[in-house]
């Protein structure tokens, strides 16, 4: 059996601690025996994508000191596995470490998933780290067609949804219109609920249909796992 | 070049105001989802595009490294054929010598072609505070100039325009109506601006690249009034930033196959004009003078730092095409000249950061620009370099930094991240009201903390 180290990351262990138990769930299915390290706090992605490196790797070194390099580390989060893989180990100045986003592992894995989302259409949206520093693109898809999903085509997957750390707050309101395209743009084509698998815009567009209404926004793990109607109830 | 510089909180102000007018949104949506559409068609077409932007890097970046030794051998190349060269380290230099150039020719009129680089450097200011009128001929262009503003895209600067707007200001010129049909547009476009191409003593334009080798000026056109310029009257001015140079005549079909189809999904332009020194007797067309010049304007300082891979740039616009940002705030958010990603990261290069907090942050950091950059210009992650440096030279808000201060301090060991996460769910009820949780949330709820976090419960 092999060991991965599980990263819930901040936002997954403060707001969405259920996603991040999918995540678990999920990597057992898949054969891994799971470790949840508790001395992990968060990879410093706010920080320095602000530009306060100092800041960043004062967090930073908190994943340093809590992960391994023997055994993979599994991330339910594009952007924090995009921090974790390029830059926090320039950043701290440290080895690599050998770092998976959630989906890619699984599919990597070649996990069997039972058909929770049969009769359910769905549409994915693109993670922008996750789609363009990481290359992650068609395992997300890939494990939500065999969740039994049909999924439609966005117009634009790969735009923004506007969340973007502190961008959300510094430029707000074209940060909510960026959501409104990306929700509107996912009831265009008639799905039933958005899937992402990125905590920050499951928080920003999540935060967005809870204030105006709008499709269910259901993080990829809870998708496969407990299927889309369970996750957004 | 003042008008260049960007206060902290002018985007936020412009960009709202932007929102609000329903009629630019769908005006910019439509009109960059189509020049998106086309790059993205034009560079399927090619097939081999990651060659080709490897190469068109090399070939920038090449140029750029030897920059001093390109310049001298323009200047010999030109120099041999009868132009004149001049390298300008600002803007008021440039414009000196232009205003200059024209006394000596006792020019009224110039006649100017699109260029960004005369732009940037406010010629048509400097021309009208010497005396001498200035009217651009560039349809987008000539109709800003008698709006009275400002460029708002790098390729289609009057993209917010309509034909209607365009027809009312037609109208207001000539005192008749023009009605909003296209063909009655270019009609009187021709009508207003014939005589400035025939009565003008100096023509302007600008330059896509220079070509050290032969000391030929390239440019791309597609309305044909730049070759006008260039050729009808008997002076002609090129202004281009010094990295507009690139090495050889063999360098340029690379750079000309990449730059039309990323800017307009253009296979090349409709003109792509070779410009090598002013006319030679026995020929008929042609300026009798022709003067390049070279503007540094900032541009030098980057050569060798980790921010000149922006020199490599050939405002191709194809960057603000795909960017969500640009496409809600339009082009005046930025600044009158440069706008969408390059501009957040060129301008604060020019004018220094301090002149242009803002900017580094407009942006999501989505890095739709880089991979749209046909010159593989790693925008996204300069606008990230630029946060460092703003940070690291004093120009974040006292509160911003003592926000990730603290912040990083609690979250620098697990105790303390266990202690401040339980004191903010504590205090969650506060957060609507207070710093970022009450910008969050104007427009979103707020997350709620889980009643237990997953470390509680694994």
């Amino acid at each position: 059996m092999s060991r991965v180290q599980l990263f819930a990351t901040c936002l997954g262990d403060l707001l969405f601690p259920s996603a991040v138990e999918d995540a678990a769930a999920l990597l057992r299915e898949a054969g891994a025996d799971v470790t949840f390290v508790k001395k992990q706090v968060c990879c410093g992605q706010p920080g320095f994508n602000s530009g306060h490196r100092k800041a960043a790797a004062r967090v930073a070194r908190t994943f340093d000191r809590a992960f391994s390099r023997d055994d993979p580390i599994v991330v339910p989060s594009g952007s924090c596995t995009t921090m974790v893989k390029h830059y926090l180990p320039e950043l701290l100045g440290v080895e690599p470490y050998e770092v998976w986003e959630l989906s890619a592992y699984l599919e990597h894995q070649g996990i069997e998933l039972p058909e929770r989302n049969s009769g359910r259409t769905l549409a994915y949206h693109d993670s922008c780290h996750m789609l363009r520093d990481l290359g992650i693109h068609d395992p997300p898809r890939t494990l939500l067609e065999r969740s039994g999903a049909t999924l439609v085509a966005l117009e634009r997957p790969d735009l923004c949804c506007g969340f973007g750390g502190t961008f959300s707050v510094r430029q707000p309101e074209v940060s909510v219109s960026m959501a409104d395209d990306k929700l509107a743009s996912s009831r265009g084509v008639g799905a039933e609920a958005l899937v992402t698998a990125d905590p920050g815009c499951l928080m920003h567009l999540g935060g967005r249909t809870a204030r105006v209404g709008g499709l269910p926004v259901v993080h990829l793990a809870s998708a496969l796992r407990r299927g889309v109607e369970a996750s957004s109830g | 070049m003042a008008e260049l510089e960007q206060p902290a909180g002018r985007f936020r102000v412009i960009a709202r105001g932007k929102l609000a007018d329903g009629r630019v949104q769908s005006v910019i949506d439509s009109s960059t989802a189509r020049l998106r559409t086309n790059r993205i068609d034009a560079w399927d077409e090619l097939g081999d595009v990651p060659e080709r932007r490897d190469r068109a890097y090399e070939i920038r970046m090449r140029a750029i490294r030897d920059i001093d030794r390109l310049l001298e051998e323009f200047r010999a190349a030109l120099g041999a054929r009868g132009g004149k060269v001049a390298v300008c380290a600002t803007a008021e230099e440039a414009n000196a010598y232009i205003v200059d150039v024209c006394r000596q020719h006792d020019a009224r009129l110039v006649a100017k072609s699109k260029s960004m680089a005369t732009e940037e450097i406010s010629l048509n200011v400097a021309l009208e505070a010497a005396g001498i009128e200035s009217v651009e001929t560039d349809l987008g262009e000539y109709v800003l100039q008698l709006e009275g503003e400002h460029p708002v895209h790098i390729v289609a600067p009057a993209i917010e325009k309509t034909k209607e707007d365009v027809a009312r200001l037609f109208s207001e010129r000539e005192g008749v109506e023009v009605p909003p049909v296209l063909e009655e547009l270019t009609a009187a476009a021709r009508r207003q601006l014939r005589d400035v191409f025939l009565t003008a003593d100096v023509g302007v334009t600008g330059a896509n690249f220079a070509i050290a080798e032969t000391g030929t000026i390239v440019t791309v056109t597609n309305e044909g009034n730049g070759r006008l310029v260039a050729s009808l009257p008997k002076v002609h001015v090129v202004v281009t930033g010094i990295e507009r140079l690139v090495e050889r005549l063999d360098d340029l079909p690379t750079l000309l196959e990449l730059l039309g189809r990323s800017a307009t999904g253009q296979r090349l332009t409709s003109y792509t004009h070779l410009v090598t020194g002013p006319r030679r007797e026995g020929e008929e067309d042609g300026p009798d003078e022709l003067h390049v010049v070279f503007l540094e304007n900032g541009r030098r300082n980057l050569i060798d730092t980790k921010y000149e891979e922006m020199l490599a740039c050939i405002r191709c616009g194809s960057c603000l095409n795909v960017c969500p940002v640009y496409r809600h705030t339009a082009g005046e958010a930025y600044g009158p000249v440069y706008s969408g990603p390059m501009g957040a990261v060129l301008v604060p290069l020019l004018v220094g950061l301090e002149q242009a907090p803002g900017l580094p942050h407009a942006s999501s950091l989505c890095g739709a620009c880089s991979e749209a950059c046909p010159v593989k210009i790693p925008l996204h992650e300069l606008l990230l370099e630029l946060r460092r440096d703003l940070v690291d030279q004093g120009s974040a808000s006292r509160m911003e930094r003592l926000g990730f201060f603290l912040c990083s301090l609690a979250w620098s060991s697990p105790l303390g991240y266990r202690l401040s996460t339980r004191l903010a769910r504590i205090g969650h009820r506060l957060a609507p009201r207070l710093g970022p949780g009450r910008v969050w949330a104007r427009g979103r709820e707020l997350p709620a903390f889980a009643s237990r976090r997953f470390r509680d419960s694994s």
